[in-house]
This record gives C-alpha cells, sequence and structure tokens, in this order.
C-alpha cells in the first residue's frame, strides 16, 4: 500500500520479495500440513486427532488467506473492495454452521430410531479381494436396484452385509 | 459498501461518480464478484459433503484410500505422497502466474510468454494426474454409485464417498480445464501483440484471478478430502 | 460457460462507458435492433414481454386448478378439449393437477417475478437512473437473456412430453425429484425442469454481474451512492443475493442429476418405491436438498420483493411530492435485508426432521427480519403523511404493494415462530401468507413499474381509466382470494390437495372455494385487460408530448422521450443532488441535476 510508483525499480524488488516470501510460506504450510498428516496415521487417541485436524483446517485457512491476499493481489486493492469480498464471504460461517449443525443431528435421530442404521454401524465387513473389488462392467450404474441386496423395507434380520455391499 | 456518508474526503471522491470506486474496470470488477458466486457453488458442494458425512456413523479412511501411485508395484503403501505432488504442482503454476502478471504490469512480453507456458504446463500436468488417479480409482472399482472403500472401522460404507469425491473432484478438474483453455487463449493473443496494441496486461492480471481461484479451491478439496 | 464469456468481452466494450461517446447512429436491422439488441432498453422490454407470457401461462394455470378446487364434481367437456388426456372427461386428473401446481410456482416464482421484474427494471432503469450509456457488458446482458430465453423454451417444452412436466411442487424436493419412478413427472419432465433451471442460474448469473458492476463502476460524475434512487439501491441488493444464492442451488442441482442419472444417493436413503421394489440407495439425505434449495430460496423471496420495494419507494416519493422518509434508514434496510436473507432459510423447513434446537436460532434469525420490513413500511407511510398525493394508477399500485406487504407480511411473523409453524405448516395459510406477501404484493410493485415508466419506455401513456379499474379489481381480488384462505388454514386444511369433497372437516369450504375460484377467474380476466391496454398503447396510445411528464426528480427523464442506443444524445448529465428534492425551497421538484444554489438549505 505503500509503494511509490514513482521509484518503479525498488517497487519491482519488493513485489518479487513478496511473491517468493509468499510461495515459501505456501510450501511450509502444505509441508507441515503432510507432517501432521503422516503423523495422524499411526495415531489412536481421539482427542489428539481431533486436535490434528483443527491444525490442519487453521493451516488451511492460512493458505487461503496468503492466496488470496497475495497471489489475488486483494491485499494491495481498495479497501471498499476488500470490504464487498470479505462481507459477503462471511455468509459461509453460518452457511457451514447450520449445515454440519443439522448433518450431525441427523446421524443422531437416525441412531436414535432407526436401529438398523445403528446396527449396521457396528458390523464388521470382510475386507474383499482386491481383484474383486474390479469393475464387472463400465457402467455399474443401472444395475437393477431390485437385483442388488434388499435390505430396507424389509426384515432387518436379512441384512447380511457380506453380500458384495453397496455397489 | 454504504459508508460512504462518513468518507474521508479522498474516499468522497473515489465514490463520487464518474469513476469506478475500486480504481480498476470493471472487468476485473465482475470477475472478482464471479468468483464469489463460484466460490458458493464449491461451497454449497464442499459443505454437502460435510453434511453427509456428519450425519453418516462411519467414513473410509483417506490413507487407505489414496495410497497408490504411478508406476510404483501394484500394494504399495504411500499414503498422501502422490497428492502432494499434485498439490505442488498446482502451487507452483499459482507462482508462475502470479509471475505472469507481473511481467504484464511491466510490459514486459517476453516473461508474460514464459511464465504463461509455464502455468499452461503446470495445469495440464495437474490434469494429467488427476486422471490417472481418477482411472485408477476406477479400476479399483470405485465410481459414482459405486465405493469398493470400507469404512475406517471396518463397517460397509455407503457410496457417498465416492460420489462426492468424484463429483467435487471432477468440478474442480472442470475449472482446471477451462483455465488452461483461458491460459492458452491469453498465451495466443500475448503472442499475437493483441496486449502490446492495447497498451495493458489487464486481461491477463483477470485470467490471473481466475487461475488462482482454481488453486484456491483445491486448497480446500485436498485438505478437505485427502488430510480430514 | 459465463466466465469464458466473462473474460472475451470486457475489454471490446469498454468505449460503451465514457463520456464522449454520444450519440452514434448504427445501422440497425430488425435483428440487432428487436431480437440480438444490447440496447438495454430493448433487452428490459424483451424481458417484460417475455415475462408477460409466462404470466399469463402460469395465470392460466391457476385458473386451471382453482376449477378443480372450486368445482371438484362438475365436468368441464372443454377442457378435455384443451388439456386431452390429461383432462379425461372434462375433469383434470391428479396427475395433471400436480403438474399445473408445480408449473405454476416455478414459473411464477423464477420466470415472472425473478426475470420479468428484475430483469425488466435492472435492465431498464439502472443505465438510465445512474447515468450510463448504457450496461457495463452489453453483450453479456443479451446473452443473459437469450440464456432466460432458453430456458423459457425448455421449460415450455416440458409441458408437452409424453409423462407431463415435473409434478413434484415447485421446491423439486426428492425423493420425488430424483427417482425416475416416483411420479410421471419425475420422468422426462423433471430432467427439463433441471436443465431449464440451470440455464436459468446461469442467466441470472450473467445479469447480476452485470448490474453490480454497472452500478459500482458505471455511475455519472457526482452521482456518488447515496445520491442514488432506491430503486437502484434495491436491484443492487436483488443482484448481489442473485450472484451468491443462484450458485448454491446449481449446486444442488448437479447433485440431484446425480442421483437421477448415475446412481449416486446424495439424497436417497431408505427408499421403497411401489413396482420397483426397496432401493439400494443408502447414505444420502434428503434433508441436504432442502438445505441446499432453501439457501436459495430464501434469499429468493427477497430477489423478488426487493425491486418492488425500490420502485414503491420512488414512485412514491414522486407522486407524493415529498422526499422519501429515511432515505438513510432505507439503505440501511435493504442492506439488513439482504444480509439476514441469508441466515433463515431453515425456517421453511421446521417439521422436515430439522433439529429443534437448530430451529429455534432459525426462529429467531426470522423475526429479525421483521425490524426492517417495519422500518420499511412507516417510512412508505411517513412518506405518504400530508403528502400532496397524485393518485396515478402507478401511485395506486405502490400503495396497494405496502398494504399488501403489510396484511402478508404480519402472517409471516406467525409462520416464523417454529411453534405456531408447526401447526400451520403446509396448510392454506401459508399459501395466503406467501402468495399476498411475496407473489401479489410483488406483482403490484410491477405494476405499479410498468404504469409509472411506460412513458418512458413506449413514449405514450397507458390508458388511465383502465388503469384504475385494473388496479381496485385486482386489489379487492387479491384480498378476497387470499384472506378466506387464512381461515381456511387455521381449520387445518392442507395445501396441495387435489379435492377437499371426500374429507368431512374439510367440506364445510365448498362454498369459499368456489367463491375463491370465481374472484380468481375475474382478477385473471381483468389481467387480460392490462394486457390489451398495455400492447394498445404500445401502438396506439396517447403520445407523450413533455420530457418529464411525471415531474421527477431522477436521470431518466432527462433524455429524449424515445431515447436512443446511448441514451443522452450529447454528454451525460452531471448530478448535483440526490434524487428527492421535492418540495424544498419552495421548488416542487428540482431535478438531479439542477446545481445547488447559493442560497439552498442543507442539500444531500
Amino acid at each position: 500500500m505503500s509503494h511509490s510508483h514513482t521509484d518503479h525499480e525498488a517497487h519491482n524488488a519488493e513485489a518479487m520479495a513478496e511473491i517468493k516470501k509468499v510461495t515459501i510460506i505456501l510450501s511450509v504450510f502444505t509441508i507441515i500440513e503432510l507432517i501432521l498428516g503422516f503423523w495422524m496415521i499411526s495415531l489412536t487417541s481421539d482427542a489428539l486427532i481431533l486436535a490434528i485436524k483443527g491444525t490442519i483446517v487453521i493451516l488451511m485457512m492460512a493458505k487461503a488467506f496468503y492466496i488470496v491476499a497475495y497471489f489475488m493481489h486483494l491485499k494491495h486493492e481498495v479497501k471498499n473492495l476488500i470490504m464487498t469480498i470479505i462481507v459477503p464471504l462471511s455468509l459461509f460461517v453460518w452457511f457451514i454452521g447450520a449445515f454440519l449443525w443439522d448433518g450431525s443431528s441427523f446421524r443422531n435421530l437416525r441412531n436414535d430410531y432407526d436401529p438398523y442404521f445403528k446396527e449396521q454401524a457396528t458390523i464388521k465387513v470382510e475386507k474383499k479381494e482386491h481383484g474383486a473389488a474390479k469393475h464387472e462392467a463400465t457402467d455399474a450404474k443401472h444395475d437393477a436396484p431390485a437385483a442388488k441386496h434388499e435390505t430396507i423395507g424389509t426384515s432387518h434380520e436379512t441384512a447380511k452385509p457380506e453380500v458384495e455391499p453397496y455397489y | 459498501m454504504s459508508t460512504t456518508t462518513t468518507a474521508s474526503p479522498n474516499e468522497a471522491k473515489l465514490w463520487g461518480g464518474g469513476k469506478s470506486p475500486f480504481n480498476s474496470e470493471y472487468g476485473k470488477v465482475m470477475m472478482w464478484y464471479f468468483l464469489m458466486s463460484d466460490a458458493f457453488t464449491f461451497g454449497a458442494f464442499l459443505i454437502s459433503y460435510g453434511t453427509v458425512r456428519f450425519s453418516t456413523n462411519g467414513w473410509p479412511n483417506s490413507n487407505e484410500v489414496f495410497k497408490s501411485f504411478p508406476f510404483a508395484p501394484e500394494g504399495v503403501n504411500a499414503p498422501l505422497v502422490f497428492v502432494s505432488i499434485m498439490t505442488f504442482i498446482l502451487i507452483i503454476s499459482s507462482v508462475t502466474m502470479v509471475l505472469a502478471v507481473h511481467a504484464g504490469k511491466n510490459m514486459d512480453k517476453q516473461g508474460v510468454v514464459r511464465n504463461m507456458i509455464l502455468t499452461i504446463i503446470g495445469g495440464i500436468a495437474f490434469l494429467s494426474c488427476q486422471a490417472w488417479e481418477w482411472n485408477h480409482l476406477f479400476h479399483e472399482g470405485a465410481w459414482w454409485g459405486s465405493n469398493p472403500f470400507l469404512n475406517a472401522d471396518g463397517t460397509a460404507s455407503s457410496t457417498n464417498f465416492t460420489n462426492f469425491f468424484f463429483t467435487i473432484t471432477g468440478f474442480h478438474g472442470f475449472h482446471v480445464f477451462s483455465g488452461v483453455v483461458i491460459n492458452i487463449i491469453m498465451l495466443i493473443m500475448t503472442l499475437m501483440d493483441k496486449f502490446e496494441q492495447r497498451g495493458h496486461y489487464l486481461m491477463i492480471e483477470k485470467a490471473g484471478l481466475y487461475w488462482h481461484f482454481v488453486d484456491l479451491v483445491w486448497v480446500f478439496v485436498f485438505t478437505i478430502f485427502y488430510l480430514l | 460457460m459465463s466466465h469464458e464469456a466473462a473474460l472475451h468481452n470486457h475489454e471490446g466494450h469498454e468505449s460503451h462507458g465514457h463520456d464522449d461517446h454520444g450519440h452514434h447512429e448504427h445501422h440497425d436491422t430488425f435483428l440487432t435492433k428487436y431480437v440480438f439488441s444490447q440496447d438495454h432498453k430493448m433487452i428490459a422490454k424483451q424481458f417484460l414481454i417475455t415475462g408477460m407470457v409466462w404470466a399469463v401461462l402460469g395465470g392460466l394455470m391457476s385458473v386451471l386448478f382453482r376449477l378443480q378446487l372450486g368445482y371438484p364434481d362438475a365436468s368441464f367437456p372443454w377442457l378435455e378439449s384443451i388439456l386431452g388426456k390429461w383432462a379425461k372427461g372434462g375433469q383434470i386428473t391428479p396427475e395433471a393437477y400436480y403438474a399445473l401446481v408445480t408449473t405454476h410456482g416455478t414459473v411464477l416464482v423464477f420466470f415472472v417475478l425473478t426475470a420479468g421484474l428484475s430483469g425488466t427494471f435492472a435492465n431498464f432503469l439502472i443505465p438510465l437512473q445512474v447515468g450510463a450509456r448504457d450496461m457495463a457488458s452489453p453483450f453479456m446482458n443479451m446473452l443473459s437473456y437469450w440464456f432466460f430465453f432458453t430456458a423459457s423454451i425448455i421449460m415450455l417444452s416440458s409441458l408437452f412430453v409424453e409423462t407431463g412436466p415435473f409434478s413434484g411442487g415447485w421446491t423439486a424436493y426428492p425423493p420425488l425429484s430424483a427417482l425416475h419412478d416416483a411420479s410421471p413427472g419425475s420422468k422426462t419432465g423433471m430432467d427439463l425442469w433441471i436443465i431449464s433451471m440451470a440455464l436459468f442460474v446461469v442467466s441470472s448469473l450473467l445479469g447480476g454481474l452485470n448490474y453490480i458492476a454497472t452500478i459500482l463502476n458505471m455511475r455519472t460524475k457526482g452521482m456518488s451512492m447515496t445520491r442514488l434512487p432506491l430503486t437502484i439501491w434495491a436491484l443492487f441488493f436483488t443482484a448481489v443475493l442473485g450472484v451468491l444464492s443462484f450458485p448454491v442451488l446449481l449446486s444442488g442441482l448437479i447433485l440431484l442429476i446425480f442421483d437421477r442419472n448415475f446412481g449416486t444417493s446424495f439424497y436417497l436413503s431408505d427408499i421403497y418405491v411401489n413396482g420397483v421394489g426397496a432401493l439400494s440407495n443408502e447414505g444420502g439425505s434428503a434433508i441436504l436438498f432442502q438445505h441446499l434449495f432453501w439457501f436459495l430460496g430464501h434469499p429468493e423471496v427477497y430477489i423478488i420483493l426487493l425491486p418492488a420495494m425500490g420502485m414503491v419507494s420512488e414512485i412514491m416519493s414522486v407522486n407524493s411530492r415529498k422526499p422519501i422518509f429515511g432515505y438513510m434508514a432505507m439503505l440501511g434496510s435493504l442492506f439488513a435485508i439482504a444480509i439476514l436473507a441469508f441466515l433463515v432459510w431453515a425456517h421453511h423447513m421446521f417439521v422436515t426432521g430439522l433439529n429443534p434446537f437448530l430451529g429455534s436460532v432459525f426462529v429467531l434469525l426470522t423475526l429479525l427480519i421483521a425490524v426492517p420490513s417495519a422500518i420499511k413500511v412507516f417510512n412508505w407511510l411517513t412518506t405518504l403523511w400530508r403528502g400532496n398525493i397524485r393518485f396515478t394508477p402507478g401511485m395506486l399500485f405502490a400503495i396497494g404493494f405496502v398494504s399488501l406487504f403489510i396484511s402478508g407480511g404480519l402472517t409471516g411473523i406467525w409462520l416464523g415462530n417454529a411453534a405456531l409453524d408447526i401447526y400451520l405448516h403446509d396448510s392454506y395459510f401459508v399459501v395466503a401468507h406467501f402468495h399476498i406477501v411475496m407473489g401479489v404484493a410483488s406483482m403490484f410493485g410491477m405494476f405499479a413499474g410498468v404504469y409509472h415508466w411506460f412513458p418512458k419506455m413506449y413514449g405514450r401513456y397507458l390508458n388511465n381509466s383502465l388503469g384504475y379499474i385494473h388496479f381496485w379489481i385486482t386489489l379487492a381480488g387479491a384480498y378476497l382470494i387470499f384472506w378466506p384462505m387464512h381461515y381456511q388454514g387455521l381449520a387445518g386444511m392442507p395445501r396441495r390437495y387435489f379435492d377437499f369433497s371426500i374429507w368431512e372437516s374439510f367440506k364445510q369450504f365448498a362454498d369459499l372455494n368456489r367463491f375463491i375460484s370465481t374472484v380468481a377467474m375475474i382478477v385473471f380476466a381483468v389481467q387480460i385487460l392490462f394486457l390489451i391496454n398495455f400492447f394498445y398503447s404500445i401502438f396506439k396510445g396517447r403520445k407523450v408530448t413533455v420530457l418529464n411528464p411525471w415531474e421527477s426528480n431522477t436521470l431518466e427523464w432527462t433524455t429524449p422521450i424515445n431515447p436512443g442506443h446511448g441514451n443522452w444524445p450529447g454528454e451525460i448529465p452531471e448530478v448535483h443532488r440526490w434524487p428527492y428534492d421535492y418540495g424544498k425551497d419552495g421548488h416542487d421538484f428540482i431535478p438531479q441535476t439542477t446545481p445547488v444554489g447559493e442560497d439552498e438549505t442543507e442539500t444531500h
């Protein structure tokens, strides 16, 4: 913002330095994310995993900030343009909040009132052979629905998940 | 937006009509608001993904799903490696795009051409990686409406993991593809000296905004699908 | 894709915005002047007339299903001759009834009150009132209309497919919209519905970006944001709402396309279809679609309402010969409504399985809307207060708008309460509420706009006497149709039912239903009268002989009576004041172009 347009050379050097800096920041953040990701694979503590996921989300937001602010040059635009971008984007807070809230509420409702839904989450399934998992045909989508295992609307005991689950 | 009443004299001049309050031509203003609208499109997709994931009891472990690498032996266990390469390709192509825009501001045609070519190569490389990954997943049995993977806890998984994966990465890939097409058009226009004649490289700047947006979306897609 | 269009067209049209552009004579052919026109005024007329065609079709549909509701036992042989198998033996079939209800809703909400209303007046008024030669990108503007036109044609063609148009309600909830086997209308009709709506989203995006960029960037010298007429502010927020909310619908529809055709289950879970059996789809959530739909759907209500509010503010001030009361409060409430529009969507979903605690947050946010709405209402009333009112037809419709907005808005406070809504949802109370506050009120705003700006559009006046007849019968009719529906709703009468005569509890309303249907037909006939007035006046109406027939302050009345492409023959006028200097310092009105006098009292 404090660039003087008269001193073209200095301005240029400054801009290049900024690009370099942001590139390094983005790379470092990505590498940290990856390290956290690898670390998470071996973890079993739910609380720790949640904390790492939170950290990753914060890093994601930071990366987004650097891309928008510097690569997309928003930080150097007129303040009013920045505001007209930021204000509408803040709608995402409630957009995300309400959707996820209702999403998890829907899961609780189904766990409470749909015994089959809950039961399913406890039945372990055989991991399929690698080869068997391949497509029989490119077009798996139009298998007649009735030909697949019938679980819904019929009695729950027939829910034997080892029959080719969820194609 | 309605802050003009309390504006300083300088700002009042900016908003007084007869000129752009943002010091930018309307095309750039439109591009910004188009990108915002597109952010809501992607936002709606990703939030839908989150909603369905939150309303489901189990979910596949991304490290189990995305663990392959091109040319590596079958059954290699290399989670996150391939996607991190894709991420870096896109970041680097974003950097070259910034450099192209910067060169355009200095009316440096050679710099624009060089960096646009690098950006286009980056875009094509990213699309190739995505094509390989889709192909690989397809051969493992994954597609819209078909999910060969189990939940992380070993229970049966619904198809929505693959449904959302292919829809969202597909929509993002479509944006990358149109970005590459736009960049190629920009490159051709640069080579034809269109911008030299106009006296400015503002079109490159607008294409740049679009390209960075594509990179920005990937930051979210990458984190949400591969890390969380 | 729109972004490519956005990229390729800025530069070429840049020159349009500059002052030295002047009035230039093109050699216009019929095709470039009336069909592929890039003049914002012609595009506005195209939107208006396409909207009118849809309004007639949509209105006719309502007449047909009101016929069924009013006379459930009668048979009308002529129906069979126009509807064929959809009215076997002269009685509308249930499938046809649902198709009519659905198409009526879709068409009126999107094609008439979105494209027809903001498409018309944003295109017509924005460049004229901010002082611009044309839109920022006239080419994108033209594309916006032709995308809308294509969407129209596709929607129209869905009426003629063998299995009929979509019939699952305008909200297109899955599973009715997601499964081909769910109903006849869910087959090809629904595919066409989705394609049509997707094109409509593109159209509204192209239009909306243009409106925003024009208002921000193309204002003439001196036209600061706080000197904009309230019409422009309202259209600005309308465009913002559209740009931010329609993409969410697009995402929802894309997921719906995958559910329909590619075997996914985004919205599907645990479904048994008669004759097909249990579906294998699992894990999806139908509520997700409702969230996505209403994230658009609620802002959509304001996309419909805000342009009407803006035009009413302007028309009311002009015809009361008084400044609009509380200009800044009007701006603030428009802004507040625009923000709140995005925060309240789930109040449409109180009984769909929404988390009740989340619902209570939505109740709170919803009731907050009453505040800016009330501010606007009081500002309109105080603008009228002690005004020197000229009861032109436009002004009457503007006053009618305020009346309807109050009547319909008050019931909105009832419905915004989850506790009451659980009882009233999906009843005729809701039908009455949204028809009054959104449907009829916005139609009134649109009529007000047409009557007021017709002289600018065509250089002729509409017939006043027909205008008065049109107004009084429509106003009385609107209340006679929808007022009784409140009582029906309170008595528990559900909406969307085909035949109430088989229910003991609703039989008592047979006469009332017949009365409503009769009034609906009369009101529809009066709209035809308006159309006759409109098209007759385009060619034979009384000619406008003065530049500024309403003695109004805004810039559009400084253009020639029949402005050409470019609007002003010479320089674009400079603006020195806000547009509401009526009755100031002993002057009846002071146009925006008048420089501030030396001994003038404080100006805006």
